[in-house]
């Protein structure tokens, strides 16, 4: 009998099953195989999670928690135990699917997009596993069982970053993605340590159902000062998000994400869409009531994604590289996310618009990306670069491609009746109506933005004229595999946003919440008007800049080129120029300058700083240790006379 | 017949003692090249390891041989510990004994390397099982100076000569600063039994005390390789044969951690609050400059050590909580560790047989054997703790002992540090799967018995770490 529970087995087993028979027997001398073998079960863990989907939503016990199964893991001293188990609520069941399905659509597309590599069976192998670890996150029912699978996330990534470890920049950026979310990760742990220790459990349904009020009165001693519980909680939630602040990429933990570009393209799509940098926002949803009653936490968390969202499209817009556009918009469209969550604050109360429209950027934004990043692999794959200069002129001879990026980048920007518009409004509606003013102001200004370098990009890859010799010479042809793919995920791109907004307002609710709860709360029949506003006028620019017949987009690409045909028309010219000034000079030269500058020497350097300085201290370790026995002799002493006085001993 | 009434627990303990004499005495009666005492060794250690395995694991207080010798739970467990670095050690020595490896020559008298090691591990048995300070002492050094002798198994080594020299020199201190300690706790307490120090400790403290913790910790601090007693660990490591560095690291490192635990949770039990900034430092600072010495090393064995050095910090951490929690912890890490050391020494172990121990021999070891570089990337993330492999899960209870009394500074460096050993631990593995193979190498042959082991070693590493609730053993075992 398949029932739900079965179902929820399927879903975990069949992509861990994929991994284990690619990597163990069929490896990458079947790699015919291990690519239909991993098609298949993936294209069945999808169906499974869409049947388990459907008939969660369709029964009356929707918006409820289920577990469906749970096991005893490790019984840890008294009543902390660590169990294995799947939570089933609204959130869940709608990251399965997405999970899922954006798995199946790589698997797929992956087919194409390897077709030449050497090493597909690992591949396939690698990135089921990738998809199980995210799909054991988003069940688990404790915090434990998602550090678990928060860390073989961040392990599948590892492996599947640096896959062409032939290559040492992806080996290097591979390394510099596991160490920077590890390092993140370690705080998650104290956090976990902390909050279970003061709590008593790792549960999620008894952490989210915590008051502060009876831990007020109570301390503990943290070993540098006595703090009381309550304290010590918002300390544990402030260290549990800065696991998420590693893993979603937010500002200035957000290097390793453009970098990790250097995976194959599948690996960048399913990390940015699905797996990986979503854990982070899905953490801070996932314990959504917990963070809300911890203090000042969801404001801290409000502004980090604020502050990313526009850090990273003012250097998306600077960016020629394709993948790194798409990657810098990830780190934008991540920092809508966090903030609609953070902007769920009011004062003391909370409202809970944030979480759902967080929730349904989640779901909409894994559409649109994972099918960026598929159209982005299947350009390069025909041109041979990620490099914008090269494009150009697609258009014609990628007809299917073209309609479908069109579609996607619709979706993005926010253009209705695109799917991105409805979370994207929603997310600026939940931002007004927190009373956050200065971050409403920016989220519109970064959808502009958004809308600007996405279209810039479109103009530039598709528009104009060849600018590559293979392109030039019709070599370009659109592979079924890949396109495929790209055509199914077109229609969520398009759709998701109209046919979820019900089904996201009625079952998307944070759970019950230990502070007070705004229900009468102001609507602004006006906002969608103005983002719309916002995004056209940014549409416009863009057409105007790389797409209008009159704009130049080599010259947009080159400043060194100044003569040429703009002499023509004197005055037009003055103005291109005056614009180009403005345009190229302030906002290229001068913000964005200023921007990159702080991430290439502040942040890196910083890294690198701390990374000389521990390899210093290393040295001097080593010199000490010169085999000269009477120097070891006299540590002894050294020793036993250090201990005495600062082993606090009370002698 | 009942004075001749042998309690069945005293068992494998009696075998382990009279065993090396069995071994060492077989050699009277065959070849030199015979395989006898070998067989012998296997079949005595895995079977003291069943009967380990069989004794139930009894609460409270344990269970009393001849009033001073006790065999509790931790003592079993400790036991088990000890007989799985025997085992593990001895088959890794078996390579040495036919040719020679990282340009030292071959070894010889396996039967006495055996018996040595038998009396090693006896040593270890005797510290689990001391109720007063005479046996705990002898303990000690039962499982130290056989140590000296094997250090300098290879006699025809200079450098192994030199690694015992110092090894024993410095030992030698440590050991005058164990007896000195000792000396100041009897003077103190007025007895040599536990019970009547805990008693004398509970009731009040004075300097006499203080002295003798720190005499104690200080010597101790040396076999577990503490910050600053480390200095001899990377010499010997580097100049003992490999087999031996194996052994050392893990069945002396056991034995000195389980010395420190029936220490801090028998006699010194009421101050363990006084003496907990001491290790919290001693933990500390070992586990960072652990860390930091790791970092530059280019030789594999005496990164081996300094790796080794770290985790003994982290054993430290455990050592804070409260009792229950910190032998769970200390015992369910030392077999990780036991098995995830083993596992990386028999990689490093067969690379030595054919090249130099260094970590330019590791490159493109994927290239050329993919199981040796699967196995070397398993051992290496499970040494540095990464989920869902069993480093993790040690780790984790060492640090949540830690943190369940509060010392979260001390936690929270610990954990950051950790960060820090994942960066030289991928080194190793960038060495294996990213450098391109170096043409001027010799090729790697296993044999069958290699890679059983290997193959053997490496499902423990990632099963304990999958299925951590098999050792239920360990968890729900102790009801002290």
């Amino acid at each position: 009998m398949i029932n739900d529970t079965t179902l929820g087995y399927l879903i975990l087993i069949l992509p861990f099953l994929t991994f284990a028979i690619n990597g163990l027997f069929l490896g990458n001398k079947n790699a015919k195989a291990a690519a239909g073998l991993a098609v298949t079960f993936n294209g069945l863990a999808f169906a499974s999670a869409a049947i388990l989907a459907v008939h969660y939503f369709t029964s009356t016990f929707a918006p409820q928690k289920a577990v469906l199964f749970d096991h005893t893991f490790i019984p840890f001293a008294g009543d902390l135990v660590a169990r294995i188990g799947m939570l089933i609520d609204p959130l869940s069941v709608m990251m399965l699917v997405v999970v899922t399905f954006i798995s199946f659509m790589v698997n797929i597309y992956s087919i194409g997009y390897m077709r030449e590599d050497r090493a597909m069976g690992r591949f396939f192998a690698l990135l089921s596993l990738f998809s199980f670890s995210m799909l054991g996150l988003v069940v688990a029912t404790n915090l434990f069982q998602m550090f678990i699978f928060w860390e073989l996330v961040g392990v599948s990534s590892y492996l599947l970053i640096g896959f062409w470890y032939h290559k040492p920049s992806a080996v290097s950026a591979s390394k510099q993605a596991f160490i920077l979310t590890r390092f993140a990760d370690s705080f998650f742990l104290l956090g976990i340590v902390l909050v279970s220790y003061v709590v008593g459990s790792f549960d999620f349904s008894t952490i989210n159902s915590l008051s502060m009020y009876p831990f007020r009165n109570e301390t503990i001693d943290m070993g540098l000062c006595i703090m009381s519980k309550s304290n010590a909680l918002i300390l544990g939630s402030i260290l549990i998000f800065t696991g998420g602040w590693g893993k979603s990429a937010m500002f200035p933990m957000h290097i390793w994400l453009p970098n990790a570009m250097e995976g194959p393209t599948p690996v960048s799509s399913i990390i940015h869409s699905a797996t990986m940098v979503v854990a982070g926002v899905y953490l801070v949803a996932r314990l959504f009531p917990f963070f809300a009653v911890c203090g000042n936490a969801l404001t801290l968390i409000m502004w980090v994604g604020a502050f990313t969202m526009v850090f990273a499209a003012v250097i998306a817009c600077t960016q020629k590289d394709i993948k790194r556009i798409l990657a810098y918009s990830t780190l934008s469209q991540l920092g809508y996310m966090m903030f609609a969550l953070g902007a769920c604050k009011i004062g003391q109360a909370i409202i809970t618009t944030g979480w759902t429209a967080s929730t349904f950027h989640i779901f909409t934004h894994a559409f649109f990306k994972c099918s960026l990043f598929l159209i982005a692999g299947s350009l390069i794959h025909q041109v041979g670069t990620n490099d914008l200069d090269a494009m150009g002129g697609l258009r014609k001879k990628m007809k299917v491609t073209y309609a479908c990026t069109l579609i996607s980048i619709l979706a993005i920007s926010g253009i209705p009746p695109f799917s991105g518009f409805f979370s994207k409004d929603e997310i600026i509606l939940a931002a007004f109506q927190g009373h956050h003013y200065a971050v409403f102001a920016l989220a519109l200004l970064t959808s502009g933005l958004t809308t600007f370098y996405m279209f810039r990009l479109f103009f530039l890859a598709f528009h104009g004229e060849p600018r590559h010799e293979g392109v030039k010479a019709g070599h370009v042809h659109e592979d079924l595999a890949m396109t495929l793919p790209i055509v199914i995920l077109a229609i969520p791109a398009f759709l998701s946003g109209i046919l979820g907004k019900g089904l996201f307002e009625h079952f998307f609710t944070p759970g019950k919440l230990h502070v007070p709860t705004m229900l009468k709360v102001a609507h602004a029949e006006w906002i969608p008007f103005v983002a719309i506003g916002v995004a056209v006028l940014a549409l416009l620019i863009a057409w105007y800049l790389y797409a209008s017949p009159k704009a130049k987009a080599q010259r947009a690409l080159d400043s060194t080129n100044r003569s040429g045909i703009y002499k023509i028309i004197y005055n037009k010219f003055y103005f291109d120029e005056m614009y180009y000034t403005v345009v190229r000079q302030f906002i290229f030269g001068g913000v964005a300058r200023v921007a990159r500058a702080f991430n290439d020497y502040v942040i890196e350097g910083l890294l690198a700083f701390s990374i000389w300085f521990v390899h210093k201290l290393g040295e001097l370790v080593r010199t000490a240790q010169a085999g000269y026995l009477p120097f070891y002799l006299g540590t002894l002493l050294v020793g036993l006379l250090l201990w005495r006085f600062f082993g606090q001993l009370p002698l | 017949m009942s004075e001749f009434y042998i309690p069945n627990f005293i068992v494998p303990d009696l075998l382990l003692l009279i065993f090396p004499f069995i071994v060492i005495g077989s050699r009277l009666f065959c070849s030199a090249q015979s395989k006898v005492p070998w067989r012998i060794a296997n079949i005595g250690f895995i079977a003291i390891f069943v009967l380990l395995n069989l004794i139930p694991i009894a609460s409270g207080e344990g269970r009393f041989f001849i009033t001073n010798w006790r065999v509790d739970d931790f003592g079993v467990l400790m036991r088990e510990v000890l007989m799985v670095s025997a085992i593990l050690g001895i088959w890794f020595a078996k390579d040495y004994f036919e040719h020679g490896a990282d340009g030292k020559p071959q070894m010889h008298q396996i039967a006495e390397f055996i018996g040595a090691t038998a009396f090693a591990t006896f040593g270890g048995f005797t510290v689990v099982s001391a109720c007063d300070m005479l046996t705990f002492f002898l303990g000690l050094e039962i499982a130290t100076i056989p140590m000296y002798a094997l250090t300098a198994w290879n006699k025809k080594d200079q450098l192994g000569s030199e690694a015992a020299t110092k090894y024993i020199l410095m030992g030698s201190v440590a050991t005058a600063f164990e007896l000195f300690g000792f000396s100041y706790l009897y003077g103190f307490a007025g007895s040599l039994h536990f019970t009547e120090i805990e008693n004398a400790v509970a009731a009040g403290t004075s300097p006499l005390l203080w002295v003798a913790v720190l005499f104690l910790f200080c010597g101790i601090g040396f076999k577990l390789t503490l910050f600053p007693f480390y200095t001899w660990a990377p010499d010997v490591y580097e100049g003992a044969p490999t087999p031996v560095t194996a052994i050392l690291s893990v069945t002396s490192k056991a034995t000195a951690i389980a010395f420190l635990v029936v220490l801090v949770f028998g006699p010194l039990a009421p101050v363990q609050e006084q003496v907990a900034p001491l290790i919290a430092l001693l933990a500390g600072t070992t586990l960072f400059v652990g860390n930091l010495g790791a970092l530059k090393q280019s030789r594999l064995r005496r990164f081996m050590a300094y790796s080794s050095i770290a985790q003994a910090g982290y054993i430290m951490v455990a050592l804070l909580g409260p009792e229950a929690i910190a032998k769970t912890a200390i015992i369910y890490y030392l077999f990780v560790y036991a098995v995830s050391n083993y596992l990386a020494f028999f990689v490093f172990g067969i690379i030595g047989h054919h090249r130099e121990e260094t970590f330019a021999s590791l490159r493109g070891l994927s290239k050329q054997d993919v199981s040796l570089a699967i196995a070397l990337a398993i051992a290496m993330f499970s040494l540095a703790g990464i989920p869902p492999l069993a480093g993790f899960f040690g780790k984790f209870h060492l640090f949540f002992s830690g943190a369940s009394t509060g010392h979260y500074v001390l936690v929270t460096f610990a954990v950051l540090n950790n960060v820090l050993a994942l960066f030289y631990y991928i080194q190793l593995i960038k060495s294996a799967w990213v450098d391109e193979p170096d043409g001027h190498l010799t090729p790697l042959r296993l044999t069958k018995r290699q890679r059983g082991v290997i193959i053997l070693l490496t499902v423990m590493v990632v099963i304990l770490g999958f299925l951590p609730f098999l050792s239920n053993n360990v968890f729900s075992g102790f009801s002290l």
